[in-house]
């Protein structure tokens, strides 16, 4: 058990562990900086047009904005523990709970955008790798570089005006959950993933093929090729399973990425997630809204960069010493 | 540094520049960008917020050469225009991002201890945020507006300029002429300012093209959204979401604008790559081998 | 650690997130118990609090039509009909009107409705000074003589009455404990024909039949109200059976709609129109020849064209053609020069001029910027500010704005159409437009009895509103709504109100 504690792996978890939750208290504190600096009276926002002094004050208590800026910043941290984000200004929904029902549409965007971005990325960047230098290495780089390039939302339209409003093959806009409806799901998936997973993949291409070309010049796949073993199983045995792993953790990378960037892809596809929940809440000045959704998707992306890392570490032991 | 024939660094740069077929391209293409952009305002055809409603949804033809909008007016003069807003936003927020990111970055890989932490501490908390989620939360405070897009654009991208200086700094800061003056007892601004700077701008350059290229982008999402550039001041992504409401009977409303995000981006990308092939050391060397075969 | 345990974890990471995709947290509802006679149908924004006496939001008012009544309310010619009341008699001399009210009615939470229920509504609008108090303004006393009478005292013959009582939901008999509750402007229960069961936030509401409802269970299981802000997106969803109903649909597809086969579409003119308010509390807008300016500078036409598409009718006034009390006026055209000539008469050269817009109608963001151009060769450079509605109300009620873009919907009697708006205590008249020739004018409709006079008193007193610029009339648009083939029972009204409680879906459900 002792050996374990002290085995280098676990400290430099723990040590990532440790710096991750540094990071996350400046992300609290940042997150709730940014909703207090904001101009405006969030509780007159709130109250809309008409109101009385009354029910202005009471609110205004009720929100704890009267009390000092410090006071309410470990008010917010105590309630944020006990999963209580506040209440949404617009119609008084606990934030937590909005939090968690939008938040199986945006996961499930980034899993199966992933899962596309992956299933093109991988072939397309190995393919690319193995011929280096020729024509085709090029194209496949020079595709990718489209990817990048491409306004995400504007695919989103295109891909809509030719699928779904054209040819009528998909629907245009729209959710449903897998359990409930798994052909619905997938239908209404299609399009939105796509849109995310074709950009993720021209990204990750790019990685991949970096990925095969250094394992590639390392030295133990030369020691294989001069064993005598025929080439094509020097690539598969020993190129691709090595190259494997950073692909995976860029895999995770890429997850985070998508969990931020889907904002424009929801509201393109009116797809009932995070983003488009805190689209909606800085459109309405929904703070409690804006700051549990900024917290939770900046979150997930420490949380998710945090088992990359280790991942990661687990796997290369240089990196552990760093 | 000097390359296997001997030449001095910058001369044989421009040269393994011009070498690749794509950069020349991208770079060209992004001069007439440039330029454009600057003059964008004298070559209009058609006022930009003409509204001629009789003559609306109208396809591309002799006179109107991307079509009119929904509103009659002329798609092209609006791209124009837009794109010089987008450009504006892009490298102002850049330098910004730059000036900032690079001062940090390099104080704190020069100065090390504290100041090293403190600096990358905070760093790490921005990275923390998805791009657009930070710049939404920026605009969020300030409200929408060119400006605050500015800004918001700026402040995301400082990290990964003040990331790059300072793996560079940090890099460079050990080189031996570094390490002498300092020994000599040379003022350390003036170190910086001499051998620092100078030694560190590769990467630098590089980054800035990605940047500028992901900033377009970045701007393009925000003015999406309806949070950036405001109407009646065109801007490319608003052109593309008043574009969804018509994207079957007037698919050039959607078409033009995207395609020229697209092509800005892509140029600003490939460029980026070019140089990095060229400024990289790594990478320098493995295309100087091969050119020498 | 080996590859086998890193794969490993992968996997379950993967399981994980994959069961967090397929699980929906809340209830089920929105689907409903029997989904195939389900309604579901897509309105373009979300209501903002489900309060009727408090909301002013036209999306929140398509909701709660289903939710709540009046004591009467229109019919399809906008007659005021029985409801919660069954009959009712004036006294001679028009000040005390009785109600009879039906019995056997019970709120949605199963506590029946009674006299106190009118009394507690209405004195609630009227002392705390509601989003509609001035459709009380006559009204001295509001009592209960018994559980099924409510007697209804006047200062002055108010021959609208009726149709201040049940015009719109505004006035929606409420249960005391469900505001006193505060449950309300979430939960809101009432006695209309479906029950209010979940909300989720930026996606949708679900209302249930209520079984119980006075006059007859509807034929639909629910209605599934959907929020989709993009008309183009509810178009598609309607024609590919995703959903049932919709009256978001883009104005430029109207005309191709018409033959469209495969839904049914209705294009019907309604009560509803659109406006300009310069702020006469700023100036130069406080000077009558400024205002009637910038009603020649703009391009009416132009306005409508690129609204509506031809759908729309252009108005100087605010009563549309086909109404009885409808009056013709012309007397503003587009003419720049005219303009021109007005401006430099009242000696005044504005530079700029703020106008405030909102996300939420996007109708008036389209026209700023027609405006904006229109304005050019005046020298004002328009700002067009856009925000989202609530910022928007806030803004008004302020008068932080030189020049603002807004309809009316669903207005009906005359008085509905002029009082609270330009009247000098009207409660709407965030212009502050104060002329006392319209004051008497208003004051005198509200109390005239003769058809006629009455008629003559609006006719005057809309043609000195235009002609003062209260407000710049621009149009009357239609109600556009499109339907599935598989629903009927259904009609789009002329006030906009859209109500479910008749309407049947044949098999093969929207999913």
């Amino acid at each position: 058990m002792t050996a374990a504690l002290t085995h280098p792996i676990t400290r430099f978890i723990a040590r990532r562990l440790l710096y991750s939750l540094v990071v996350l208290a400046g992300v609290l504190v940042a997150v709730f900086a940014l909703v207090h600096l904001v101009p405006g009276d969030p509780v007159r926002i709130a109250l809309g047009t008409r109101y009385s002094p009354e029910a202005y004050s009471a609110l205004r208590s009720a929100s704890g904005l009267d009390r000092p800026i410090v006071e309410q910043f470990f008010g917010y941290l105590a309630s944020a523990f006990t999963g209580d984000l506040g209440v949404s200004f617009r119609n008084g929904d606990p934030v937590t709970v909005t939090l968690l029902e939008r938040l199986p549409a945006t996961v499930s965007l980034g899993v199966v955008g992933i899962f596309i971005a992956m299933v093109i990325a991988l072939p397309a960047g190995i393919f690319s790798a193995l011929r280096e230098g020729r024509i085709s290495d090029a194209i496949v780089r020079i595709t990718s570089q489209f990817g990048v390039s491409i306004p995400d939302f504007w695919l989103g339209i295109l891909l809509i005006a030719l699928f779904a409003t054209t040819l009528g093959w998909l629907p245009t806009s729209g959710y449903r959950p897998l359990l409930e409806d798994p052909a619905g799901w997938l239908r209404h998936i299609v399009l939105p993933a796509l849109t995310v997973g074709l950009v993720a993949a021209a990204i990750m291409t790019r990685y991949v093929r970096s990925a095969v070309l250094e394992v590639a010049s390392m030295g133990y796949v030369r020691t294989a090729r001069s064993k005598g073993l025929p080439p094509r199983v020097v690539t598969f045995r020993h190129t691709v399973r090595n190259a494997l792993v950073p692909v995976l953790t860029i895999t995770g990378i890429q997850l985070a990425t998508i969990l931020g960037g889907v904002i424009v892809v929801e509201v393109v596809f009116a797809w009932p997630g995070l983003g488009r929940l805190v689209y909606n809440a800085v459109a309405a000045r929904d703070y409690p809204v804006i700051q549990g959704a900024v917290l939770l998707i900046a979150t997930l992306f420490l949380v998710i960069n945090l088992i990359v890392d280790v991942l990661y570490a687990v796997v290369d032991p240089r990196i552990r010493l760093a | 540094m000097s390359t296997l024939t001997g030449e001095s660094t910058r001369v044989a740069s421009w040269r393994l520049l011009l070498r690749n077929p794509v950069t020349v391209v991208s770079a060209a293409v992004l001069g007439v960008v440039v330029v454009v952009a600057v003059v964008a305002n004298w070559i209009t055809p058609f006022g930009v917020n003409d509204v001629d409603v009789p003559n609306a949804l109208r396809a591309p033809s002799g006179e109107h050469w991307f079509g009119t909008d929904e509103l009659g007016r002329d798609v092209f003069s609006r791209v124009l225009v837009a794109m010089q807003a987008s450009m504006r936003v892009a490298v102002v927020s850049v330098a910004f991002a730059v000036v900032v990111g690079v001062m940090v970055g390099v104080i704190a890989g020069y100065r090390g201890g504290w100041v090293d932490t403190v600096f990358m501490r905070v760093v790490d908390v921005m990275f923390a945020f998805p791009v657009l989620l930070l710049a939404l939360a920026v605009v969020a405070i300030l409200g929408p507006g060119t400006t605050t897009t500015i800004l918001a654009i700026g402040i995301v991208y400082t990290p990964i300029f003040a990331r790059v200086a300072r793996a560079s700094t940090l890099s460079v800061r050990v080189e031996p002429y570094v390490q002498m003056s300092r020994a000599m007892g040379t003022g350390s601004l003036y170190i910086l300012g001499r051998h620092i700077v100078p030694n560190i701008a590769g990467p630098l350059i590089v980054q800035t093209s990605l940047s500028l290229a992901f900033a377009i982008l970045s701007e393009a999402a925000l003015s999406f959204l309806g949070l950036g550039i405001q109407p009646p001041q065109p801007s490319l992504g608003r052109m593309i979401f008043d574009s969804q409401g018509f994207v079957t009977m007037a698919w050039w409303m959607a078409v033009f604008p995207g395609a020229t995000i697209f092509v800005i981006v892509l140029a600003f990308n490939l460029v980026g790559d070019g140089l990095r092939d060229v400024l990289d050391p790594k990478q320098r060397t493995m295309i100087e081998a091969r050119s020498q075969r | 650690m080996t590859k086998p345990a890193v794969l490993a974890a992968v996997g379950v990471v993967v399981a994980v997130v994959a069961a967090l995709s397929g699980c929906s947290t809340g209830s089920r509802v929105d689907l409903g118990d029997d989904s195939s006679s389900n309604l579901v149908a897509a309105i373009a924004g979300e209501p903002d609090q489900l309060d009727p006496q408090k909301t002013s939001a036209y999306f929140s008012f398509e909701v709660l039509e289903n939710v709540f009544d009046t004591l009467v309310q229109p019919d399809a010619n906008l007659e005021m009909q029985p409801a919660l009341a069954e009959s009712w008699e004036v006294s001679p001399d028009q000040l005390a009107w009785t109600f009879h009210l039906r019995r056997g009615v019970t709120f949605h939470d199963g506590s029946p409705f009674t006299a106190d229920d009118v009394v507690y509504s209405y004195r609630r609008i009227i002392d705390q000074k509601l989003a509609n108090a001035d459709k009380f303004s006559a009204v001295t006393g509001v009592t209960a003589p018994d559980q099924s009478t409510v007697r209804i005292t006047l200062k002055q013959p108010t021959p609208n009455l009726l149709t201040n009582l049940g015009g719109f939901k505004g006035v929606a008999i409420v249960s005391r404990r469900n505001v006193e509750s505060g449950q309300i402007a979430t939960h809101p229960v009432g006695t209309g024909p479906f029950v209010f069961a979940s909300q989720k936030s930026g996606d949708s509401i679900t209302l249930k039949a209520n079984s119980a409802y006075w006059a007859g269970a509807p034929k639909v299981s629910g209605v599934t109200f959907r929020f989709i802000s993009e008309p183009s997106t509810a178009l598609s969803a309607l024609q590919a059976g995703e959903i049932d109903w919709t009256d978001s649909i883009p104005p430029q597809r109207v005309a191709s709609l018409k033959s469209d086969d495969s839904l049914t579409l209705a294009a019907t003119p309604s009560n509803d129109y659109w406006y300009l308010a310069l702020n006469e509390a700023r100036p130069p807008w406080n000077d009558v020849r400024v205002r009637q300016a910038i009603g020649y500078a703009i391009d009416r036409d132009a306005i409508v064209q690129a609204t509506s598409y031809g759908t729309a009718v252009a108005n100087q006034l605010a009563i549309p053609k086909g109404n009885p009390w409808y009056t013709p006026y012309d007397g503003y055209r587009h003419d720049i020069e005219n303009a021109k000539r007005l401006l430099a008469e009242a000696g005044v050269a504005p530079k700029t001029l703020d106008m405030l817009v909102t996300t939420e109608y996007p109708e008036t963001v389209t026209a700023a910027q027609i405006i904006a151009d229109n304005l050019a060769p005046l020298g004002i450079t328009v700002n067009i500010r856009t925000v989202d509605f609530a910022t928007w109300l806030d803004e008004q009620n302020n008068g932080h704005f030189d020049m603002l873009m807004m309809g009316w919907l669903g207005n009906i009697d005359p008085d509905d159409f002029y009082y609270a708006q330009h009247h000098t205590d009207g409660s709407s008249n965030a212009q502050k437009f104060s002329n006392r020739e319209v004051d008497r004018l208003l004051d005198a409709g509200r109390v005239e009895t003769n058809r006629n006079a009455r008629g003559d008193d609006y006719a005057k007193a809309a043609t000195l509103i235009a002609d003062e610029a209260s407000y710049i009339y621009l149009y009357n648009p239609s109600v556009i709504q499109a339907w599935s083939k598989r629903l009927s029972g259904y009609e789009a009204r002329r006030d906009g109100a859209v109500r479910f409680s008749t309407a049947t879906l044949t098999a093969g459900g929207a999913t």
